[in-house]
């Protein structure tokens, strides 16, 4: 099927409508609950994190989503921004004790680790980022 | 939506809705006020993502320095896979 694309401001308040955008999908696509909590949660981490990290961007970030068969597809672009690969992010001691452990990288950590795929790329002209992640149905 | 409750006796945080980025404000105004141990109630919770992770993260770290802590209870099964994710099941007393 073709991929359905939204945009939306630069901005954390904006996660309502991202979130009735994978909604409206999940309903449509009829994907199964435990699929479409891994879906929210891999869009919120990679949505704050461009807003929190890529400052100075564009005023939006498009989302689209589409289903092949068994799997989701996600394609998160953001623009005008410096280069910046989540795959390089610091993965957090998740068996570590409280008294080792500090806040942060778990976003990031938990996208890795609940997608089948995560790709990254960067366009120089236009200054352009675009994360790609595949996620196979659970049902 | 997302809301938070702590009940008169503070023994107990009842969270409800979705615990996003956008709604964890909210929950650190609560959170911060909490001194002793208590019971954070998640029966009525349906997402967390790692803005919430990263709260109940530093109120515990905060309450266990003061050796207290918090003790988290009724998680759903998708919620209870994040934890386990993150490795907080080795930080949080899960009931």
């Amino acid at each position: 099927m073709t991929a359905i694309s939204g945009e939306f401001r630069r901005e954390i308040d904006a996660l309502g409508e991202v979130f009735a955008f994978l909604e409206m999908f999940s309903d449509g696509q009829e994907v199964d609950e435990k699929t479409a909590f891994c879906i929210n949660l891999v869009v919120e981490e990679l949505f704050t994190n461009m807003v929190r990290h890529n400052e100075g961007g564009g005023d939006q970030i498009t989302v689209s989503i589409e289903r092949q068969d068994n799997r989701v597809l996600l394609e998160l672009v953001d623009t005008d921004v410096e280069p910046f690969d989540p795959e390089t992010a610091e993965v957090p001691p998740v068996e570590a004790g409280i008294g080792e452990r500090r806040s942060g990288g778990l976003g990031i950590y938990l996208v890795r680790s609940m997608v089948d795929d995560l790709n990254y790329g960067y366009e120089p002209e236009g200054r352009r980022m675009r994360i790609t992640v595949a996620k196979t149905l659970e049902n | 939506m997302f809301d938070i409750k702590r009940d008169e006796e503070d023994a107990t945080i009842s969270l409800h809705g979705r615990l996003d980025a956008s709604q964890v404000d909210a929950a650190r105004a609560v959170f911060n006020q909490v001194t002793e141990s208590c019971e954070v109630d998640f029966a009525e919770l349906s997402y967390i993502s790692s803005a919430g992770l990263g709260l109940l993260f530093g109120t515990q770290k905060r309450l266990v320095d003061g050796g207290g802590g918090l003790t988290l209870i009724n998680l759903s099964p998708h919620i209870r896979e994040i934890f386990q994710i993150a490795g907080f099941d080795n930080i949080f007393e899960i009931g």
